[in-house]
């Protein structure tokens, strides 16, 4: 009889957690992708992004116009606009970039209080700057104003300030930016990552390693190589075998060390 | 028990595997059927599908049988819809090509002898491109100088096109006709700036020929400028220069449902007087010019727009000139009011109308010895224009507008004009004429081919006055016949009714409108969007029925004639995202009898060769620096060759040379400017520094002469080396 109890139990939690993951075609699809999508964008795959791509624009055709679906297309078109960059190939910059933009607008349009998609938008303002430098004031105010919604909306996110961090570590001090000031908000990012909840399962829940992978890319920098390694551990602790730490903070570290 | 629940599964699994699903493979391809990568294909309504490998190709398995619609998409193309039937089980294979919009005809929708700023791909200038032409001031006006058709001989603003004088360059504002957007306006266009804000546009669209059936009572040139419908964001904008101060800020409600602007400036040149060496007792006052500006704009629904702009400027200078009759200030002020009230909307899916009502006041006074005078023009437009898509190959453009014109001129006028002294006899003269003109267009864009577009209209106008009615047929044509390569052309008869002043001086009004007849053909090589354009193009117009002085009765009558003819080459490089330049050459042969001319004598703005040469480099991230070059052929000017003693009234009388039969030296200038990008109390600021004519060229722009006329004096513009700092500041 206990016995049965127990199992009788375990069956019913299993099928509860069956049904809340697989509680729809639409979930499902979703936490498969996002799972995938943390994978590809680790290892900076271009090919498998692009997989991933095509897996969330069949999502749409679940929920049509989905906001968070296009949330996370506008965020593989602009991992897809950074590794563009990184081949020097103007014309997918600009591809990506735009179609990130016009991505994250449809997401705000149908859901006007999502942090998250505002502070990918300002991202994806800044990236402008590689192929339009001419419209200057045109992205200072767009990425401004898609930072401040951001703000407005979620002063605690901890992504506002891993990106926030990221755009003033590339920018050159004498115009606002500089590794000491990125590292403050690096510092930031990680503190609000550890009260982070994301609201359910779809919910973005990345950048934890990146925002101590940083801190330790800002100490790299500053020649503080022990305070670096602390940072690593931490970040490994909170991502264990972190493809951004393993493949882009490391070998900076091995660097420098030398 | 446990091996046949086991077993019972299993097959189950094997059953669905092995029944039900149907593959689907295939490859998809795009352009020259070269295969895409990481395109997508759906069964709508499911999240079955597959993406492209980079060899284009793809394979899925799906539940799903019957007959079902696959949707393929891909970022660089348009999507495309197919149905199959599927058999559980079957395989089917399904190979598509993909194509791209109907983008590549509108790219190339862009008229013979067009240069247009804005969103769009066809792009020759950006706003950021203008405020940075050395030379140009951050001046619209002065930087589309620097393109072919253009002629910059007179350093201030206004834009001259292809011989003929200012007037006949029309400048539209959203609809609204501008006539006079300029501060420091004078005959001599030395300094004049235009108050258009170059930031606030959103497209610019320069033609100086070959122009669309839209646009009416314009002889040359048009510069079509349309503003933002709404603010792009809240913000504000502060300058702070060596000789001028100004402030905007932009306002965008929350909703995006409201926007307003507003921009003040002034000019305070006294420290930049001094800096640059000029004599301050030259002056008397010291040039000095304001303006308010603003915009209110709604949007009421997402398809429809109201704007209001408004502008208002004065200004006011006295300049010391010493002349064969008299040495005094030259005084002179105006002030100008402007006002455009703009609604648009979509009617259905395929319709767009606007409308605008527009009016302007201008006041002009000036006084030089005798000569006194005050002149008030006032312009008030309705203008209607539809816009209807046909269908996917023809665009119906269409529209109306009614234009009222009221001026008036009163004061003294010099009896002969070079007697100038203040006790000379002088005509008390109070002129006031208004007219009336009615203008209907219409005209068909239609894309005969995927690479060939063809644009016939036609338009009319009626003006009340003259009681003279004109009917301009116009055709122009775009034909992209390889990759990066296009041929344009236009043809078309354009007229302009003369200026009230001209009527002023007639018998019964009997003026015909001043008579174009434009032939442009040109060729275009455009790599990578704008990255390396080169243009060619030949022009001939030939003139009718221009305005011309009766030498006997000293009336105004239309029997004036002309040509011109000329080409105009263009080179633009964006070489890295460093570099850029661009070079343009105008060869131009204008020759006219007009106005006082008695035989054909070269145009008023027969610039023989004028060439440009304008560079920009970013030297770092944060500082930009330029050049601009600019080289021609002096304007032609009308010699005087002596004085006959007037011993009446104890002046001398000049003795003229045939009209424009003389020409000034050879015009060269060259500017540089530095741009720094920088941040300020944590907000983005810019400072500029720039050098006007480095070299110190002495370029004239007119000869004076002594009492008697035997002595001639160069007067030397007034661009002389000069030094200007700013600092702008964003928050």
């Amino acid at each position: 009889m206990k016995k049965t109890l127990f199992t009788l139990l375990v069956l019913i939690i299993g099928f509860v957690q069956i049904s809340n993951l697989y509680a729809d075609d639409y979930t499902d699809a979703m936490l498969k992708a996002i799972k995938k999508m943390g994978e590809a964008s680790d290892k900076n795959d271009k090919a498998a992004l692009l997989k991933l791509r095509g897996d969330f624009e069949r999502i749409l055709q679940l929920k049509k116009n989905e906001w968070m679906v296009n949330y996370y297309l506008g965020s593989i078109d602009y991992m897809l606009s950074r590794s563009a960059a990184e081949e020097k190939n103007n014309d997918d910059v600009k591809k990506y970039t735009e179609s990130a933009i016009s991505l994250f607008d449809k997401c705000t349009d149908m859901k006007d209080d999502f942090a998250d998609a505002y502070v990918m938008k300002m991202a994806a303002q800044g990236n402008r700057w590689q192929y339009e430098p001419a419209k200057m004031n045109d992205i200072i105010a767009k990425s401004t104003e898609a930072k401040d919604k951001a703000y407005k909306l979620e002063p605690e996110n901890p992504r506002y300030y891993l990106i926030d961090g990221y755009m003033t570590f590339y920018t050159p001090e004498s115009f606002g930016g500089g590794v000491d000031k990125a590292q403050t908000m690096f510092e930031k990012s990680w503190e609000y990552f550890k009260t982070y909840k994301p609201k359910d399962e779809t919910y973005p829940n990345w950048g934890n390693d990146q925002a101590a992978g940083m801190v330790a890319m800002c100490y790299i920098k500053n020649d503080k190589m022990e305070d670096a390694k602390k940072w690593i551990d931490m970040a490994n602790e909170v991502k264990p075998e972190s493809n951004f730490i393993k493949g882009f903070v490391m070998p900076e570290y091995e660097k420098n060390k030398k | 028990m446990k091996t046949l629940i086991v077993t019972i599964f299993l097959s189950f699994v094997t059953l669905t595997a092995l029944g039900q699903d149907a593959k689907i493979t295939g490859k998809i391809t795009g352009e020259k059927n070269l295969p895409l990568n990481g395109a997508n294909v759906v069964i709508e309504g499911t999240i079955d599908g597959a993406t492209t490998d980079s060899t284009g190709y793809y394979e899925f398995e799906t539940s799903k049988n019957g007959s079902q619609s696959l949707l393929f998409t891909d970022i660089d193309y348009n999507e495309k819809r197919q149905t199959v039937v599927i058999e559980a089980g079957k395989t089917i294979e399904l190979n598509v090509q993909l194509k791209k919009g109907e983008v590549e005809t509108e790219e190339i929708i862009v008229t013979a002898s067009s240069f247009t700023s804005g969103q769009q791909s066809q792009v020759t200038i950006t706003p950021l491109e203008i405020v940075r032409i050395p030379g140009s001031d951050g001046d619209l006006f002065r930087a589309i100088t620097t393109f072919p058709g253009s002629n910059q001989v007179d350093e201030g603003s206004r834009i001259t096109v292809r011989g003929g004088d200012a007037n006949e360059v029309l400048t539209i504002l959203d609809q609204a006709s501008l006539y006079n957007p300029f501060i420091f306006d004078d005959d001599f266009n030395t300094s004049s700036y235009t108050t258009i804000n170059p930031w606030g546009l959103r497209g610019i669209n320069f033609s100086s020929g070959g122009f669309s059936a839209k646009f009416g009572n314009v002889l040359s040139a048009v510069l079509d400028l349309k503003s933002y419908e709404m603010p792009q964001g809240t913000g504000g904008f502060a300058w702070l220069g060596l000789a001028n101060v100004g402030l905007s800020g932009v306002f965008l409600s929350n909703n995006k449902k409201f926007g307003a602007t507003v921009d003040i400036g002034q000019t305070i040149l006294e420290p930049y007087f001094k800096l640059n060496g000029y004599l301050t007792e030259s002056y008397n006052p010291i040039p000095l010019a304001r303006g308010i500006g603003g915009t209110l704009a709604y949007k009421p629904s997402t398809s429809s727009n109201i704007k209001f702009i408004f502008d208002y400027s004065d200004d006011k200078i006295g300049v010391r000139n010493t002349g064969p009759s008299f040495d005094g200030f030259f005084n002179s002020g105006s002030k100008t009011v402007f006002g455009n009230l703009k609604y648009s909307a979509g009617i259905g899916s395929s319709t767009y109308m606007s409308m605008g009502l527009s009016y302007s006041n201008h006041k002009d006074d000036v006084s030089y010895g005798v000569l006194n005078t005050v002149t008030y023009q006032l312009y008030s437009k309705y203008r209607l224009d539809f816009t209807h898509k046909l269908s996917g190959k023809v665009d119906i453009n269409t529209g109306a507008e009614y234009e009222y014109n009221d001026d008036s001129f009163e004061g003294r006028v010099p009896q002969f004009s070079y007697n100038l002294r203040n006790d000379a006899p002088y005509f008390d003269i109070n002129s006031r004429n208004h007219t009336g003109r009615v203008g209907v267009y219409a005209e068909a864009q239609i894309k005969l081919f995927k690479r060939f577009f063809l644009i016939p209209g036609v338009r009319t106008d009626y003006h009340t006055l003259s009681k003279k009615n004109v009917v301009d047929p116009r055709l122009s044509m775009g034909w992209k016949f390889a990759k990066n390569q296009i041929v344009r052309g236009a043809v078309g008869l354009y007229h302009q009714y003369p200026r009230l002043e001209y009527y002023a001086q007639t018998n019964n009004f009997e003026l015909k409108p001043e008579q174009a007849t434009h032939y442009i053909l040109g060729y275009e090589y455009n790599l990578n969007e704008g990255l390396f354009l080169f243009r060619v193009e030949g022009y001939y117009k030939d003139y009718k029925n221009l305005v011309l002085r009766d030498q006997n009765n000293f009336l105004y009558n239309s029997t004036g004639k002309g040509f011109a003819r000329g080409v105009d080459v263009f080179l633009k490089s964006s070489v890295t995202n460093k570099y850029s330049t661009w070079i343009s050459y105008a060869y131009t042969d204008s020759k006219r009898m007009q106005y006082d001319a008695i035989k054909q004598s070269p145009a008023n703005y027969d610039i023989t060769h004028n060439l440009t040469f304008v560079a920009s480099y970013n030297i770092s991230d944060v500082i930009t620096t330029g050049l601009t070059y600019r080289l021609s052929t002096g304007k032609p000017f009308t010699p005087i060759t002596g004085g006959v003693f007037d011993s009446t009234y104890n002046v001398y009388e000049p003795m003229y040379a045939d009209y424009n039969s003389g020409r000034f030296p050879t015009y060269h200038r060259m500017d540089v400017n530095f741009q720094y990008i920088f941040s300020l109390f944590g907000r983005f600021a810019i400072a500029v520094f720039q050098i006007n004519n480095i070299l110190g060229n002495k370029n004239l722009y007119d000869y004076t002469y002594s009492t008697d006329y035997k002595e001639r004096k160069e007067i030397i513009t007034t661009n002389k080396r000069q030094f200007y700092l700013g600092l702008g500041l964003q928050f």
